[in-house]
């Protein structure tokens, strides 16, 4: 609504042609404006004023205050899947970001054929989210699958790591640990702004690699790690696909892998309770937001920015 | 909702907000708000006209594999043929997201005209007043058995006609049992125990990778029978929980004593056959001697197992108070309340129900007809399996006692409830006394809600 305004204040006090301008910028705008309503505002409305209500998609919503939020906090199948989430991801994330930043070092040193590795440690990325993806993980954790095969070969008997409640959750966390290619791409725009001169002062004064990795690369490099480290919490709070598909839908076994949204889309469209699933959209919004300003209040601490 | 649309429409920038306006509208509907209100009084529903103009155009909704489509589609085209002023729009999708698009569309207000349920549904939408009472409408059910036509009533009014029915049985792989030099049990005779040994017995003989049976626990339906062999009920027809502690705790305590004696595999693979479906399941990989199916899944079965399959009766049939298998409707036809026309929609259900020439392309594929008549139409039609499935069925109708009452509203979770109780019993998180107190708990709250 904002920008109506905005744009038709702005109207009156420009000149004609400019006036003009402001129309084209309008049509320009338009598409822009149809989605965020159609496809953003309008459904997150919608579903903040259901989740004051008790609304199972077949009759109208009845509003009943915060009983939703109410009873969430006494749900144990909730609490079980917050934990499993936060164990998901503040293990994963760091995991994946020590991984994409290892692979971005290796790959710095200039290589031949450096796109090519780049690419295809890029590809895990474009897939990682895909149903695909997740039923090849079932196949390769499976009990007869590829990773039981190869401990079979060192003698070692594996077992279905999908289908046993304590590892089930552990493959969903490798899955993301593999889609590393996203943040070690941006690790690598990174490390190529980092000027050389510090490297040549550095092993002038008689720093070694090491000592240059933690005292030039690493500081300078914090900025990148921030930005990979919010964008990669955001998506890792908003997981659904793998555990959708690794479990066969229903979060298990046992709901080791019943992750936040998995079980905000069981309530919503399984046990057609879609007051409390906006209810649960709506807290986790305030998850992230509260995850991520804290991310930004603790930068000031840790994140160097070279200006 | 609509305030934010009225403001912007005073304001300049007319045309773009009236159609930003309109398209909130429809996202708002689409999201499911308010979308209640338009969808279920507001199309006059309520009165339906003593005579409908026609033409007119009815959307059918069903779910089901490929084949399944391609034969409803040609039932439709038969319709239309009876009827040209009648147009059938088909609206199918596979089983997960037809009930996400069904409870949209209905919170849309978009219901389809008639509607294929299933008995873990029917309750919630009959109780959220979506579904027709199909007695009143103009459909023959006479050719319908009473106990079968029962599995559709609720609180007395018809919301659903059964498709088709099919059985709860074990299926038996005879060429696993004569590799493990065990006989085939005599299943009008066998126990609960027989069971248990017999499965041990089979992967003992059979030898590394072959298991007597897989494992039960993730179905409700195995639990409702041995509840009725013991005079209970899963629900009764009151809508509560008609099962005793007792009864579910010994029903998980058999898993445990097939995973003590190698009858069936360890937990993690269990759970990984389970959701394998037929054709990745013991049986159907040439891994297993048994399994308990619903019958119309015997082609499923036979067809990747490569071997020539038998269907049993459950253990216990002859053991306890009374026999405890049952025809449960496979799916149900049911018309929306709603529906701008009710006459053609129930004339659409009553060609499905009692149209040879429907139940000639259909088959068995919605369950072994209900209609007896048609039933016997195409007994010589079929396969060879789908024929032993007819005569198992004929078999055992005279030992059926009754058809178990529709489960409740809320009971669409039970099958998720289960799969969670089963799993922490045969990883032995919990005991089987523990998982009966928390199933009784969790359906208690399931269906309360």
């Amino acid at each position: 609504m904002s920008v109506i305004q905005e744009l038709s204040r702005s109207k009156q006090s420009v000149s004609p042609r400019k006036k003009g301008d402001g129309r084209w910028a309008l049509l320009f705008l338009a598409p822009w404006f149809v989605g965020l309503v159609l496809i953003t505002a309008g459904p997150m409305g919608a579903s903040l004023y259901l989740s004051f209500t008790d609304y199972d998609l077949l009759s109208p919503p009845q509003w009943v205050g915060v009983e939703n939020f109410t009873r969430m906090f006494a749900d144990p199948r909730f609490r079980g899947s917050l934990g499993v989430t936060f164990m998901y991801v503040f293990v994963s994330v760091p995991l994946q970001l020590a991984a994409a930043l290892g692979l971005a070092l290796l790959l710095d040193r200039g290589m031949r054929g450096l796109a090519l590795y780049r690419s295809v440690y890029y590809l895990p990325s474009l897939l990682g989210g895909s149903v695909a993806i997740a039923i090849l993980w079932r196949q390769i954790f499976g009990a007869d699958g590829l990773v039981n095969q190869v401990l079979a070969m060192f003698g070692v008997q594996g077992q279905g790591w999908v289908s046993h409640p304590d590892y089930a959750l552990g493959t969903l966390m490798a899955l993301n640990v593999w889609t590393f290619g996203a943040p070690m791409v941006i690790f690598l725009a990174g490390l190529r702004q980092i000027p050389q001169m510090y490297y040549e002062a550095a092993s002038i004064d008689g720093a070694s690699k090491f000592r240059q990795f933690r005292s030039v690369t690493l500081p300078l490099l914090t900025p990148i790690i921030f930005f990979n480290l919010v964008l990669q919490l955001i998506e890792a709070f908003q997981s659904f696909t793998r555990a959708f598909v690794v479990s066969g839908g229903n979060g298990g076994p046992s709901d080791s892998t019943l992750l936040y949204t998995l079980y905000l889309y069981l309530k919503g469209f399984g046990s057609l309770d879609m007051g409390y699933a906006s209810a649960m959209a709506w807290f986790l919004l305030l998850i992230i937001g509260g995850m991520t300003a804290v991310n930004f209040l603790a930068s000031k601490y840790w994140v160097f920015y070279d200006d | 909702m609509s305030n934010t649309g009225n403001g912007l429409r005073t304001r300049r920038g007319k045309r773009l907000a009236a159609s930003a306006a309109g398209i909130a509208a429809v996202a708002l509907t689409l999201a499911g708000c308010g979308g209640g209100d338009s969808g279920m009084g507001g199309s006059g529903g309520d009165e339906p006209a003593a005579a409908e103009e026609c033409p007119c155009e009815i959307r059918f909704a069903w779910w089901g594999s490929d084949t399944r489509h391609e034969s409803t589609e040609q039932i439709i085209e038969a319709f239309e043929a009876e009827n040209p002023d009648i147009t059938v729009v088909p609206d199918f999708t596979d089983w997960d997201g037809y009930w996400d698009k069904l409870a949209t569309s209905v919170a849309a207000g978009d219901t389809p005209d008639v509607i294929t349920q299933e008995e873990r549904y029917i309750s919630d939408y009959s109780t959220k007043n979506v579904l027709a009472d199909l007695s009143q409408l103009d459909i023959d059910t006479s050719k319908v058995d009473d106990s079968v036509l029962a599995g559709g009533q609720i609180d007395g009014a018809q919301y659903g006609i059964p498709t088709g029915i099919n059985a709860y049985a074990f299926v038996a792989d005879p060429e696993i049992f004569a590799d493990a030099g065990v006989e085939l049990p005599d299943d009008t005779t066998w126990t609960w125990e027989d069971y248990v040994t017999t499965a041990n017995a089979v992967s003992k003989g059979a030898g590394e990778g072959v298991w007597g049976t897989q494992d039960y626990g993730f179905n409700e339906a195995g639990l409702n029978v041995m509840a009725r062999q013991r005079g209970e009920t899963l629900f009764t027809p009151e809508g509560e929980l008609g099962v005793s502690e007792q009864t579910v705790a010994d029903f998980f305590q058999v898993s445990l004593d097939l995973m003590e004696g190698g009858g069936q595999p360890d937990a993690a693979r269990t759970v990984e056959y389970q959701a394998a479906g037929p054709e990745g399941s013991l049986l159907g990989t040439n891994q297993g001697a048994m399994g308990v199916w619903w019958t119309n899944q015997l082609g499923a079965l036979t067809d990747s197992s490569g071997h020539e399959l038998e269907l049993l009766r459950l253990p216990g049939e002859t053991q306890g108070e009374r026999t405890g298998m049952y025809y449960k409707p496979a799916m149900f036809y049911s018309v929306s309340a709603d529906t701008e026309y009710p006459e053609s929609s129930a004339k659409f259900v009553d060609f499905l129900l009692n149209s040879q020439e429907a139940a000639d392309i259909m088959l068995t594929d919605r369950g072994l007809p209900a209609n007896t008549e048609v039933r016997e139409g195409i007994l010589g039609d079929l396969s060879p399996t789908d024929q032993k499935m007819a005569d198992f069925m004929a078999d055992i109708e005279d030992e059926i006692v009754d058809t178990p009452p529709v489960p409740p509203h809320g009971s669409a979770e039970l099958a998720d409830i289960m799969e969670r109780v089963n799993t922490d019993v045969l990883f032995e998180r919990i005991t089987p006394e523990e998982a009966a107190t928390q199933f009784m708990e969790e359906v208690t709250a399931a269906i309360a809600g």
